[in-house]
């Protein structure tokens, strides 16, 4: 006589937060951040602030939540700060040699997507390392960038329905903000609910599986880097509509903001897991640690520093608590 | 639930198939391969093998390591093209062309944990590259609700169906993979060391999922090193031995003592 095992199960409550143990912690370390610079300046929670950090968080958050596809995909890309120095570049070249900016805008969305695709198709069909593709990346265009402007910042002129985009509010909320957020729903839909999510998800987890299941695994890999190509195009023209102007040298180290984002919110880089959610609160507990600190008048060189070490400790408790949670869910067998 | 006492009573109240030592000199086999050769550069992987699968019948194929197991499965599978020989399906030649073709002609196998999405949870991965979809997203109430008909049908018992794959026993994961292969209502259904990683009591149950399987009139090839599972299931052993098929024997002629030396080259029995 033989029983099949099967697993006791917890309380339905342990279930939950071993699943969404990463979230929380993450949610819970951005409530302490929000507390202690409240409680350290009197200017952290007025209105005015938190529009500019919701501002100034857009490019990151949008990016970011592309960026969570490709590591979902165990996949990384480097390139995106240089990616948005290029199309910021481009578009005040565009936008100065007279083209209409609507035009422009939908060239460098396209011409992002290719960038994006022509990595990936290097990740995905020649099987080069992400880490490596993206790195010469990140070299090649900053450098074009450089080479289109000879270093110099380009102003856009005449063009206030585009400069609106980066400058403008909707009911006193900053439009960088809003399409942010839109980005950042648009993306949780498509990877929580959606059969692309679902593949990306699959092919992060066990790409030969996914492969043999029928899923088009190498179209998968190589599309998610065409989507943080056109993020980072998005990115690039909000940045340039805020700023008035393009230059090769904005969003120097953007990348590592938006891989701290993601990977502080919970995003596993060993792939296969992705949360939207956690990249959004990732991305704001970044915003409000750069946004903090400064406001607590402490030395921006410092300021890298502090962000740094927050990283690495959040990370570190993340990755402990969310290992000891899974040994929990184990040993209940 | 019994797994034993009621694989039995199963298999004798079904009517379907037998166990294939019944099977009469005249039945049609579902699959027939005659003469198959492959080589891979020098190597000789297969050298004129013939086998012939039954409806309803377990083979088992046993062999040390690279006595050409897996390359004949492959064959069978579509993922190698043979080389040269003939493979009958159903009384039709056929030549298949790759892995969707076998799949078409209903031939899956199970791969050994090659098979499943850890991070997925149990309904994604039995309707892995066939979502359901409706207006555009995944449906997965209604993946929910098949899945757990699936598994019913199959008596496998999963509690959570929501559970992610990682958090599953070894067995568990395995009869998630057979049931998943079962669904796309294969004729064949080949499982490459289903048991090798498992403990004793899920070795039970999969061993127990097999016959289920078998009497609803699926031929099933099981690759094992686990001798004794094939005595629990099989009807049919084949030996293979440095790329051809040495013997043939039907489980209640031989035993243990026997398959072993036949597998490792002892002529004196041959």
């Amino acid at each position: 006589m033989t029983l099949y095992t099967e697993r006791g199960q917890g309380s339905a409550i342990e279930d939950f937060l071993a699943e969404h143990a990463q979230v929380l912690s993450i949610a819970g370390f951005f409530l302490v951040c929000i507390l202690f610079f409240a409680t350290m300046t009197d200017t952290f929670l007025t209105g005015g602030n938190i529009l500019n950090l919701l501002r100034q968080a857009a490019p990151i958050l949008i990016v970011a939540s592309a960026m969570t596809f490709v590591i979902t995909t165990a996949g990384i890309d480097l390139s995106v700060g240089s990616q948005v120095a290029l199309v910021n570049a481009l578009a005040a070249i565009a936008i100065a040699a007279g083209i209409p900016w609507p035009l422009v805008i939908l060239m460098m969305l396209a011409a992002g997507a290719m960038i994006g695709l022509a990595q990936g198709w290097f990740i995905a069909h020649q099987e080069i390392p992400a880490f490596i593709v993206t790195l010469a990346g990140l070299s090649i265009f900053r450098g074009i960038a450089l080479l289109l402007t000879k270093g110099y910042s380009i102003p856009i002129r005449d063009a206030d329905g585009f400069t609106f985009l980066g400058r403008g509010a909707v009911a006193g909320i900053p439009i960088p903000a809003i399409l942010s957020v839109l980005v950042a729903i648009i993306a949780y839909v498509v990877l929580d609910r959606m059969r692309y999510g679902r593949q990306v998800v699959a092919v992060g987890a066990n790409r030969e599986a996914a492969r043999r299941v029928g899923m088009p695994a190498r179209w998968v890999t190589a599309s998610v880097y065409g989507l943080t190509g056109l993020a980072s195009a998005f990115a690039g023209l909000l940045i340039a509509a805020r700023l008035g102007s393009g230059s090769s040298n904005a969003a120097v180290g953007f990348e590592l903001d938006v891989i701290a984002a993601v990977v502080l919110g919970g995003t596993s880089l060993m792939g296969g897991r992705g949360t939207i959610i956690g990249t959004v609160l990732g991305t704001l507990t970044i915003a409000a640690i750069g946004n903090g600190l400064i406001l607590m008048h402490v030395s921006p060189f410092f300021t890298q520093i502090v962000t740094g070490a927050i990283i690495l400790a959040a990370i570190w408790l993340n990755t402990r608590i969310f290992a000891s949670g899974l040994r929990l869910g184990r040993k209940k067998s | 639930m019994i797994a034993g006492a009621n694989t039995k009573t199963e298999t004798g109240s079904s009517g379907l198939q037998p166990h294939a030592g019944k099977i009469a000199a005249g039945a049609r086999p579902r699959v027939s391969m005659r003469g198959i050769v492959k080589t891979f550069g020098s190597v000789e992987a297969l050298r004129g093998v013939d086998l012939d699968l039954y409806p309803g019948e377990c083979l088992g194929l046993v062999g040390d390591n690279a006595a050409g197991k897996s390359t004949l499965t492959k064959i069978l599978s579509g993922t190698y093209i043979p080389d040269g020989g003939t493979l009958e399906i159903d009384g039709e030649d056929v030549r298949l062309t790759g892995p969707s073709d076998a799949r078409a002609r209903h031939i899956e196998m199970v791969f050994q944990d090659l098979s499943l999405c850890d991070t997925i949870d149990v309904a994604g991965n039995l309707f892995l590259g066939r979502e359901i979809i409706k207006n555009g997203f995944l449906d997965k109430r209604a993946m929910a609700e098949k899945a757990k008909e699936m598994l019913a049908a199959l008596d496998i018992r999963i509690p959570n169906l929501s559970a992610k794959v990682a958090q599953l026993s070894g067995g568990q994961r395995q009869a998630i993979a057979i049931a998943r292969a079962a669904s796309f209502q294969p004729q064949v259904l080949i499982m490459d060391e289903p048991t090798s990683a498992l403990a004793v009591a899920e070795v039970e149950a999969v061993l127990a999922l097999i016959e289920r399987v078998k009497v609803t009139g699926v031929s099933v090839v099981l690759i094992t090193h686990r001798l004794q599972d094939l005595f629990r299931v099989c009807d049919r052993i084949a030996v293979m031995y440095e790329g051809t098929k040495v013997a043939e024997r039907q489980v209640q002629e031989t035993n243990l003592e026997d398959l072993v030396r036949l597998i490792v080259g002892d002529e004196s029995v041959r």
